[in-house]
């Protein structure tokens, strides 16, 4: 599903007017999204939001979607407007235009009872027991069997023993597993997850990432806003990247790599002596391992056959550029 | 269970199982009712149990009467003292006419204290059996004055009694104001501490920022409101258990219970409210604190002038401040048992204050929603308008 783009009008009036028809056309078009079943289905769609702190703009006429099931990443430098965006998803603040639409209607309060949010500032209260903790954040998202539902997370995430303990005993890694746990407590359609590995070990960051999987499997949605490059190419189905306020990459991995593709690259490890080959217009060769630049259009199919004929092959693979190369290139640009 | 109770029964039981909570309902008792206890104790020592006061009598004059019993000499006395058979005695050396000289003995003791007065009147007694006087003057010679003190106001006339009137007005205007600034700090600290320890953020993903607030307003007014009951049943039973129920009675006890209710709410949801509006933006409870500051000495401005209430209570003073909302709930509760105040004034006073607390109740929602989640920064009367406008 993709939105038209339409030019944001000048006077107020007819911003407000200009709002109002975005809304009942996101709710229009969600409507008639939901007749379709499965995976795919669009859950958020945020139009043209808009938002500024005195004479800062921090969202600038932000579009895009969000489809059911899928991990979707939300990457941006620091100070980029990624917390101002989910906050506003969230209804915690309000944005100066544009809309928000959740599963093909607007917005309203009952929606956070679908939405499970991790902070980035992460936060307990300190003097209570992991069980009071857990159980008011169920009570806030009106779950019926709070206690089983405790058990369970728990149980999930190996913290069980800890149930009567006061939050202040438990390690700060702890603790950001309790409030992981509460954001999955009420069993959410759509997960809201900033920077859910910062502070983690690998066994607890391994333990986060095949619970998110596993919710993934179970058809949830996931929002993940992270930093960290090499975790969003691994995991997430399509990403948006902003950058002061604005959308500057949107869209599947492998349409924003091949947009940032540049003469495609083969790198192999070899044996023997290694010869020209036609397509391959560069050659950085160090004996056993060298990067072919080749022309564009050239198949690389063809390129390893010749190769094969010249030269054992031990390994080899097409280069591309990483999201995190991509990342510090738009950045910077 | 709305999400607003669930915030307010969590604010509630998590303030009343404090120490500090608990230690204000206690405290008191600890303090008040040892002393209570120790000094009826001791009273009832001396009202119950009048022990024998020995003597000894170098003049011939004295007769042995009642408690009061005699001894040959010195020595003997102080034996009885020694082994606790009288509380003490007393000498009367043989120029006692001529000196008037008398010498108490007496054991320490933390209850023990100098019969005089018992000893003078004995004295007397005796000084006066054997004379000429009549019985009336033997009387007024026993009691000289029974005295009543009349005073005059500037015109002349005479004062009525104001010595309880003064004590009500001056301990419901303390109490009330003491409960209300309490329990809004409570919500104050309550405010400052999920924006410090982060989990404000979680809460408005969970509810929006007008029900959390709506939640710890009645969270914490209820603990304050639990506090005042357990202040003042106890003091209500015991004047009404006990003799203080007739000094009572010429006082308007039961109207100033039944305004002291609504002008506790409204005074508790004026300054909750006006705290929220500087703790939502506070990075610190000393922020909060200080920004909380001219509430805080509103508040107190009438204990502060209580001489000129009670002085004056119909001064244009006093009736500025029942009209002016953050003081209003201290001065008419004062003012009703100083002056005959009319239920128009009562009625205008409670107007506005109802209208000022919807006010700034929808200001506080507004600050609250703006700035809960800005931090950082310190308290500008700028930026709060600028919350205001978002």
């Amino acid at each position: 599903m993709t939105w038209r783009h339409y030019k944001m009008p000048d006077n107020t009036n007819n911003k407000r007017l200009f709002t109002i028809w975005q809304t009942a056309a996101a709710v229009i078009a969600g409507a008639q999204m939901e007749k379709t079943e499965g995976v795919g289905e669009p859950v958020l769609d945020v139009l043209h939001l808009t938002k500024s702190f005195g004479t800062k703009t921090i969202l600038d006429d932000l579009s895009f979607h969000i489809e059911s099931g899928e991990i979707f990443g939300l990457l941006g430098p620091n100070g980029a407007g990624k917390t101002t965006m989910i906050r506003i998803i969230l209804d915690i603040i309000k944005s100066d235009n544009g809309s928000v639409t959740m599963f093909g209607k607007v917005f309203d309060e009952a929606f956070k009872e679908r939405i499970g949010y991790l902070p980035e500032e992460r936060g307990l209260y300190q003097k209570i027991t992991v069980f009071e903790c857990l159980k008011y954040f169920a009570n806030l998202k009106n779950v019926k069997k709070p206690d089983d539902r405790i058990d369970f997370w728990l149980e999930k995430i190996g913290l069980i023993d800890y149930k009567k303990r006061r939050v202040s005993d438990l390690s700060k890694g702890m603790q950001q597993k309790i409030q992981l746990a509460s954001a999955f407590i009420h069993d959410p359609d759509i997960l809201i997850l900033d920077e859910p590995f910062s502070g983690l070990d690998p066994v607890n960051t391994k333990i986060v990432k095949d619970i998110m999987l596993d919710l993934k499997r179970d058809g949830k949605t996931i929002i993940l806003s992270t930093h960290q490059m090499d975790q969003a190419e691994r995991m997430c189905d399509r990403i948006l990247m902003i950058n002061h306020g604005k959308k500057v990459l949107y869209g599947t991995l492998d349409q924003i790599k091949a947009d940032y593709r540049e003469s495609p690259v083969m790198v192999v490890e070899y044996e023997g002596d290694l010869k020209p080959i036609d397509g391959v217009t560069e050659m950085e060769d160090y004996g056993r391992y060298a990067e072919l630049g080749m022309e564009m259009g050239t198949d690389p199919q063809e390129v390893l056959r010749d190769l094969m004929e010249s030269v054992k092959l031990r390994r080899f693979e097409m280069k591309s550029m990483s999201l995190n190369e991509i990342f510090i290139e738009v950045v910077n640009a | 269970m709305s999400k607003t109770l669930v915030v307010a029964k969590h604010e509630f039981l998590a303030t009343v199982k404090t120490k500090g909570f608990i230690l204000s309902l206690i405290l008191p008792f600890v303090i008040l009712l040892p002393v209570v206890f120790t000094s009826g104790y001791a009273m009832q020592i001396a009202i119950d149990s009048p022990r024998n006061i020995g003597f000894v009598d170098e003049t011939g004059i004295m007769q042995p009467d009642g408690i009061f019993i005699e001894f040959e000499d010195i020595g003997d006395a102080e034996n009885a003292l020694l082994n606790d058979e009288i509380h003490s005695f007393f000498t009367i050396p043989p120029d006692y006419l001529e000196t008037g000289r008398v010498v108490l003995y007496r054991t320490g003791g933390f209850f023990s204290s100098a019969p005089t007065g018992l000893i003078e009147a004995f004295i007397i007694d005796n000084l006066l059996h054997d004379s000429d006087v009549d019985e009336t003057l033997g009387d007024r010679i026993r009691c000289p004055a029974d005295m009543e003190q009349i005073t005059l106001d500037e015109n002349g006339d005479v004062e009525e009694k104001q010595e309880v009137r003064f004590l009500i007005p001056y301990a419901v205007a303390i109490l009330m104001m003491l409960s209300i600034m309490t329990t809004s700090g409570y919500l104050m600290q309550g405010i400052v501490a999920e924006k410090e320890n982060k989990t404000v953020e979680i809460l408005l993903s969970s509810l929006s920022p007008e029900e959390l607030l709506t939640g710890k307003l009645i969270g914490f007014g209820s603990a304050g409101l639990l506090q005042i009951c357990v202040w003042i049943c106890p003091g209500v039973l015991v004047i009404s258990l006990t003799s203080l129920a007739a000094i009572f009675q010429e006082i308007q006890i039961s109207l100033i219970m039944i305004l002291a209710i609504p002008y506790f709410i409204m005074g508790y949801l004026l300054f909750a409210g006006s705290m929220a509006c500087v703790a939502a933006p506070a990075s610190t409870m000393k922020d909060a604190q200080q920004g909380a500051m001219v509430f805080t000495m509103m508040g107190i401005l009438p204990i502060m002038l209580l001489g000129v209430i009670i002085a004056a209570p119909d001064s244009v003073i006093a009736r500025v401040l029942t009209y002016i909302p953050y003081t209003a709930p201290a001065t008419t509760l004062m003012r009703i048992t100083l002056t005959g105040i009319s239920a128009c004034e009562i009625a205008a006073s409670l107007l506005i204050l109802t209208i000022s607390v919807f006010v700034v109740i929808r200001l506080s929602a507004r600050i609250f929603r703006n700035a809960i989640l800005m931090s950082g920064k310190k308290i500008r009367i700028r930026d709060i308008s600028g919350y205001l406008k978002r």
